[in-house]
């Protein structure tokens, strides 16, 4: 065992001088691989920040939540897919009421039509909110507690605001911020798209997510928005939130609020729902599902990359061949075996192709990580991926230089001495 | 006394033939050949004569077509590529007319290649190399490279290379050819010096005065011997 170790040594050594002798050809060589590895560590890095993000927005929402959509909100819909997506019914406020009325594990819920972002305008006086507002939504004042903001100053949505679609708004910090920046913004007017409401409530800050502000809220009654914005109804639609009484009993609030909608919209037994239900633990799913298409599309290019990358090392393996026969002919002629010659040749093309995987791990985390920067995430390390990249060289540098490597190994001492 | 010396080499009605599709060429023509322990032995015959081949299958780097050949009583005319690799490796000491050195490498760099193919370790091949610089005369130049040596400082290190395994032959191929006369005869010098000191020694060349170093002649013509005295 000792003698193969210092054996491997030796051809490594060799293989590594010869490297630093022609430290051009070898670094043009590394280049393709390089590119190719980065490229895939860069786009497993940034998609592994994604990941700890969404973990982090959902884990956000309490876990016993659960929504009730028209449609699948992240997935990627393509063809078929998207036309019965488009479908499907809105759901309504009656809808909600009834299920309101029907469910029994539910503790809390309520009905919400967001804009996120919006693109109205939100003004004070003749001051206008610069950038655009995050989140707007409309909804009952339940959903303070199921969005997990809480008020410092001021007073939640009522049912009499319901009632008499009141013009009453509650804002995030931001907007105390920017347009209330010497008062309390309670009890006085904001313009939303020039209609005054009156702010009845300041929420606490909740600081940022994602590289998101989360107090760049506003917030108004579900019956006020219908009417005064509910002319565009392609945003006015309703989405469902629902807290069952715990994290242990979500499955059964998700089954019960399951059978229940489907009663209410009367949907034959055996037909598929017409609405989406999704519990956080799907939307991570279909994240998942989103990614892995992500990381199935990645690894073609990088693949085909790899490819081009591979025959350049076996290109480059033959030409070193090539200048090399005077060398392989006396080294043999001095008793080098096949297998010696072989192996140095073997290994010279898994080192180039390591060498390159390292350098491209390298780059290729960098790069991942200024974008985890921007998402205010700390560095991630995808390392699955540093292991698979490394075994994905390793192996390109064993296929594409077998051939070089037995080439050389065939060679007549003789006749390669002689060669100039 | 030259019973009394062991058999080193025995060649027995050794015929090399090339097939060049329509001609057949016999480089060697039944060639039966003896060499025994410190023997020094030169080879001549102009070129063509079929004397490359001999030495080569003297070398082990090629096999006979027919015949037998033995070195040591091991019966070479068998072998396959990686038992030749190693009889070359552990019992020939080859230097070649144009030194064959490798150009990247410094001189003990290459006079440690043989034992890199040996299953020594690193710091006894250091150690042997060194010793071998230094019968050479070369122990002030172990980290230079060839293109930094003269020629008879190269074919030196060349030298020390074949000594390096302590072999059981030298084997010579023009040894003088590429150098000044004065490098030369050094080179010849040395060679006798290492007959005497046991060694066994066989040079081929052309050259009478080289031929003239050595106690046995032999000359080959059209793949035949026609004089060994």
């Amino acid at each position: 065992m000792n003698r193969i170790i210092n054996y491997l040594i030796d051809v490594i050594r060799g293989v590594l001088f010869y490297f630093s002798q022609t430290k051009l050809r070898t670094a043009l060589t590394l280049l393709g691989i390089t590119v190719g590895v980065s490229s895939i560590i860069a786009i497993m890095t940034v998609l592994a920040t994604f990941e700890k993000t969404t973990d982090q927005i959902v884990s956000d929402v309490r876990t016993n939540v659960f929504y009730i959509t028209r449609e699948n909100p992240i997935e990627v819909s393509f063809g078929d897919n998207n036309k019965w997506a488009r479908n499907k019914p809105k759901i309504t406020w009656n809808e909600y009421e009834q299920l309101k009325r029907s469910l029994k594990l539910i503790e809390n819920m309520s009905a919400v039509v967001s804009e996120e972002p919006s693109d109205r305008t939100f003004s004070v006086g003749k001051k206008e909110f610069k950038s655009r507002i995050q989140s707007f939504w409309a909804a009952d004042g339940d959903i303070l507690s199921l969005y997990k903001y809480d008020i410092i100053d001021g007073r939640n949505i009522q049912e009499v605001d319901i009632n008499n679609r009141s013009r009453v708004a509650i804002v995030g910090s931001d907007i105390k911020k920017e347009l209330f920046p010497f008062k309390n913004p309670v009890g006085e007017t904001i313009k939303i798209d020039n209609i005054p409401f009156e702010i009845i409530a300041l929420t606490e800050e909740k600081g940022e997510l994602a590289g998101q502000s989360m107090d760049s809220m506003v917030g108004i009654p579900i019956s006020t928005y219908l009417k005064y914005f509910g002319g565009n109804w392609r945003r006015a639609d309703l989405q469902l939130v629902l807290e069952s009484e715990s994290i242990e009993n979500i499955d059964d609030a998700t089954d019960e609020a399951i059978g229940v909608f489907r009663a209410i919209r009367k949907i034959p037994p055996g037909d598929p729902n017409n609405f989406y239900i999704a519990t956080n633990d799907q939307l991570m799913d279909t994240f998942g599902e989103f990614t892995g298409y992500l990381k199935t599309f990645v690894g073609l290019i990088t693949g085909i990359s790899l490819l081009v990358a591979g025959i350049g090392i076996a290109n480059i393996m033959l030409v070193s061949l090539n200048e090399r026969i005077k060398e392989i002919g006396i080294r043999k002629a001095l008793g080098a075996r096949r297998s010696d010659i072989f192996l140095q040749f073997l290994i010279e093309a898994i080192l180039i192709s390591l060498l390159g995987g390292i350098i491209g791990i390298f780059i290729g985390l960098s790069f991942g990580n200024v974008v985890a920067l921007f998402l205010e995430q700390s560095p991630v390390i995808p390392i699955d991926w540093v292991f698979y990249s490394l075994q994905i060289c390793a192996s390109m540098g064993i296929i594409f230089g077998l051939y070089p490597a037995i080439k050389a190994s065939k060679l007549n001492p003789i006749d390669s001495m002689r060669f100039d | 006394m030259t019973k009394s010396r062991r058999e080193i080499i025995g060649i027995k009605s050794v015929s090399k033939i090339y097939n060049l599709g329509d001609t057949i060429v016999k480089a060697l023509d039944n060639v039966s050949l003896s060499i025994n322990e410190n023997d020094y032995i030169s080879i001549m015959g102009p070129s063509g004569s079929g004397k490359s081949t001999l030495m080569n299958i003297i070398g082990c780097l090629d096999v006979p077509t027919k015949g037998t050949y033995k070195f040591n009583n091991e019966k070479i005319s068998d072998m396959n590529d990686n038992q030749l690799a190693n009889i070359r490796n552990e019992k020939i000491g080859f230097v070649f007319q144009t030194f064959n050195l490798l150009p990247k490498l410094n001189s003990i760099q290459n006079v440690e290649v043989p034992l890199v193919y040996s299953s020594l370790g690193r710091a006894e091949r250091s150690l042997k190399a060194k010793k071998a610089l230094k019968i050479v005369g070369l122990e002030d130049r172990m980290s230079h490279k060839p293109n930094e040596l003269s020629g008879g400082q190269r074919q030196r290190v060349a030298i020390a290379r074949a000594l390096v395994n302590e072999p059981s032959i030298i084997l010579a191929d023009e040894p003088t050819g590429n150098l000044d006369s004065k490098s030369g005869t050094e080179i010849l010098n040395f060679f006798d010096s290492l007959h005497k000191a046991g060694n066994t020694l066989i040079i081929v060349t052309h050259e009478d005065s080289v031929a003239k170093r050595a106690k046995r002649r032999i000359e080959i013509f059209d793949g035949k011997i026609t004089l060994d005295e």
